[in-house]
């Protein structure tokens, strides 16, 4: 056995060493605990990487944990299986790999960013115990498990976001987030109750093997989907986002936003790998679709009449959501149908699965920015801010950048995958799409206010002894940057290599089970 | 690598827009060239404001802040606006409402039909 | 070979009691306190789920000679379910104490400065 088959689990266990070990070389000064966290970030990101080019070429990897043989989820004897099996296929590699390229990002921003403040120790302890939970959530193969990620992950959030205690706002946001997220994390461990007391199984694939539709079942559903509809953030359940967002640090609203979709994997694997076929009625595919519509458009309206900077971003993150959500529930409506997902449903699940890996980069990138302009003028509010792009010609060229990319303009990375939508939708119901469109504009809106308010205009006075921008926070930016210009020139490679073998994976229900439970269930 | 994004409607080409906005840039930038370069300076020509507004001294008092940006969009839409503030009303237990109200309706639907 | 519903009466009745005690109470250490009941319903809710009629726990050498044990699993779920309850509510309450540290009061209407 070589060492490529301990990749998923070296995925956990890097990132958990590096953040339980940070009190320890913290003790060294703080050269080296900055070297400590780009290090356990880089190699989290090479192991991400490593891992995904292992699945697209391998197939789909499972690893039990406290196994002899780590590759055998079904020992001799036994029906289904009883060890925590982490499962990796092509979704979960592809979603991993956005996690970490962003927590990379952040990690090279956190270092100046976070530089003049103290209990640095905890704040990367936290942060890569957040890393930690959003990295298990999307390549666990067990319900239980993904519960026990989501909790670590929303634990560590609640800490990030409550890390400027001396602000009465992040203390605030900070416990209204973990209110709403704890009853939500409670109903998912209620689903997950009444699936493990119809079926006596903890593990995703087996229970897909099983299910049947029943009362219970469609209950367990119907939580499971409210819990993590509430975690990525969907209408009328998102109102946590705009404060958690907008009050954490710079750094950690950039991974956030990829924690969210974490949440939004767990709700997709539900829908199609554990439930899949067995829903025969199309209820949970319009729900989706219309929990997309309604978040899309009523969050980017709330975003244009904002004047925080990283407010008006966060509502921007849930806008985005409800794109995938459209894209990834005209797919599940299609699912079933073959002709229908060949014409339109196919299509829809790769725009949805593609803005996934887009609106993690540019958000990312988004919030990396409005922390420079913290950072630069002390004031999140864009009524104080005019004139910076003579102050910081980059950042407002990656700006530029990102918010061109969410507004959907051509050529940008988020117009391929905002076009996949829009046409898939259109074959649904053309309202779809002259929702998603005016969304798009909106969104374009709320940029220009943005970039014209912070960075055009003449040069102010009280602007006048801003901070220098630090190379660190530059190179953070910089990674996020080149991800969405490396996506936006090569769309096709990213649709063949990233995107199509992910959305196969989120079809293939059949292909998820049988990696588990073999070929004879 | 250089095929297209077909979206089963039509394709998406990235260096087709590309070079289409090089030959839009081109003639854009050509015509602001070709523009008058007779104009009287020091005359009502020469100032920012066709409305003949008095231009401010200082540069700093032309900017606009953010509360204004789209003023006459939020005024129209004020109705609609008053709704989604009483929405986004700040009190945790009202959250906590509309969630439950979800999970129920979320619920009724799936088990219903 | 279960028990009857009683057990999951109780679990359901215990769950909404803690909902409404979030949605109701407006003094947020009794709201801490309505998550950390719906907390305990869903471990009762685990581990009556497990529970065979008769059934001796789920330790060959410990149990005797009986044919009947209770579900490891929920029991080994309701501990790890146990720690992180623990884990948010310590988490929750030094954030409540932050609060009115901060706010001087513990009414959760008032605390309002993020909205719109």
């Amino acid at each position: 056995m070589n060492w490529h088959a301990h990749l998923p689990a070296l995925l956990l266990a890097v990132p958990l060493l590096g953040a339980f070990a940070t009190p320890v070389f913290n003790m060294g000064g703080k050269t080296l605990r900055n070297a400590w966290f780009i290090v356990i970030s880089s190699s989290v990101f090479l192991i991400a990487l490593a891992l995904w080019h292992q699945v697209s070429v391998n197939g789909i990897q499972v690893y039990v944990m406290g196994a002899e043989q780590f590759a055998l989820s079904l020992p001799s004897g036994m029906k289904l299986p009883v060890r925590i099996i982490l499962e990796v296929d092509a979704l979960s590699a592809f979603m991993a790999l956005a996690g970490s390229i962003t927590s990379l990002a952040g990690a090279w921003f956190s270092l100046s960013f976070m530089d003049r403040f103290t209990g640095l120790s905890r704040f990367v302890s936290l942060y890569l115990l957040l890393t930690v939970g959003m990295l298990g959530m999307m390549i666990t193969g067990d319900l239980f498990n993904f519960f026990v990620f989501l909790e670590i992950a929303s634990v560590a959030s609640y800490g990030l976001v409550a890390f400027w205690r001396d602000r009465p706002q992040a203390i605030e946001a900070s416990f209204k987030y973990m209110l709403l997220s704890q009853l939500a994390a409670m109903l998912v461990l209620v689903a997950i109750g009444f699936l493990y007391g119809r079926y006596n199984v903890l593990n995703m694939a087996a229970i897909g093997s099983l299910i049947h539709m029943g009362i219970v079942e469609k209950v367990a559903l119907a939580f499971l989907i409210s819990a993590l509809a509430l975690k990525c953030g969907a209408f009328p359940m998102y109102l946590w986002i705009p404060d958690a967002y907008g009050e954490a640090p710079a750094s950690v609203s950039c991974l956030l936003v990829t924690v969210s979709q974490a949440s939004l994997y767990g709700l997709f694997r539900v829908c199609f790998s554990i439930y899949g076929l067995a829903m025969s009625n199309k209820v949970v595919a319009w729900i989706l679709i219309i929990f997309g519509l309604l978040s899309m458009f009523i969050a980017v309206s709330m975003a244009v009449i904002q004047h925080e900077v990283k407010r008006l971003m966060a509502y921007h993150a849930v806008s985005q959501t409800g794109y995938m959500l459209l894209g990834v529930g005209v797919g599940l409506l299609a699912l079933g149908n073959s002709q229908a997902l060949a014409e339109y449903g196919f299509t829809a699940l790769k725009g949805g699965v593609f803005h996934i890996f887009n609106h993690a980069m540019y958000k990312g990138l988004l919030f990396l920015t409005a922390g420079t302009l913290y950072y630069m003028t002390g004031t999140r509010d864009l009524n104080k801010m005019g004139g910076l792009v003579r102050k910081s010609p980059w950042t407002a060229f990656m700006f530029v950048v990102a918010a061109a990319a969410i507004a959907g303009l051509p050529p940008m990375n988020g117009f391929a995958s905002k076009l996949l939508i829009y046409q898939s939708s259109f074959a649904v119901h053309p309202l779809l799409t002259v929702v998603a469109l005016v969304t798009s504009i909106l969104t374009l809106a709320s940029f220009v206010k943005v970039f014209q308010t912070a960075f055009l205009g003449p040069e102010q006075d009280r602007m006048a002894d801003v901070k220098k921008v630090p190379a660190t926070m530059l190179v953070g930016m910089g990674i996020l940057t080149v991800a969405v210009l490396l996506l936006t020139f090569f769309p096709t490679w990213a649709l063949s290599h990233l995107v199509e073998p992910a959305a196969k994976a989120l079809v293939d229900q059949a292909g998820y089970i049988a990696a588990i439970m073999g070929g004879a269930f | 690598m250089w095929t297209k994004v077909v979206t089963g409607f039509g394709y998406w080409d990235v260096y087709s827009w590309l070079i289409f906005l090089a030959i839009a840039s081109f003639f854009t930038l050509w015509l602001r060239n070709s523009g008058r370069q007779d104009y009287k300076e020091g005359t009502y020509q020469d100032e920012i404001y066709f409305s003949g507004n008095d231009v401010p001294e200082d540069g700093q008092d032309i900017s606009v802040p953010a509360d204004s940006a789209y003023w006459g969009f939020i005024k129209v839409f004020r109705p609609y606006y008053d709704v989604m503030l009483s929405v986004h009303n700040g009190l945790a237990q009202d959250y906590l409402g509309y969630f439950v109200l979800s999970i129920a309706i979320i619920t009724a639907l799936i088990v219903l039909l | 070979m279960t028990v009857g519903n009683m057990p999951f009466l109780v679990v359901g009745i215990l769950f909404l009691m803690g909902v409404l005690a979030i949605l109701r109470e407006k003094n947020l250490i009794k709201i801490a306190i309505g998550i950390s009941i719906i907390e305990s319903a869903v471990n009762m809710l685990l581990i009556t789920l497990g529970y065979r009629l008769s059934g001796d726990i789920p330790v060959y050498f410990l149990s005797g000679d009986v044919d009947v044990m209770v579900m490891p699993t929920p029991q080994a779920l309701t501990l790890t379910a146990i720690v992180i309850a623990l884990a948010t509510s310590a988490l929750m309450l030094s954030v409540i104490m932050l609060i009115y540290k901060h706010y001087g009061t513990l009414n959760v209407d008032e605390l309002r400065r993020l909205r719109g």
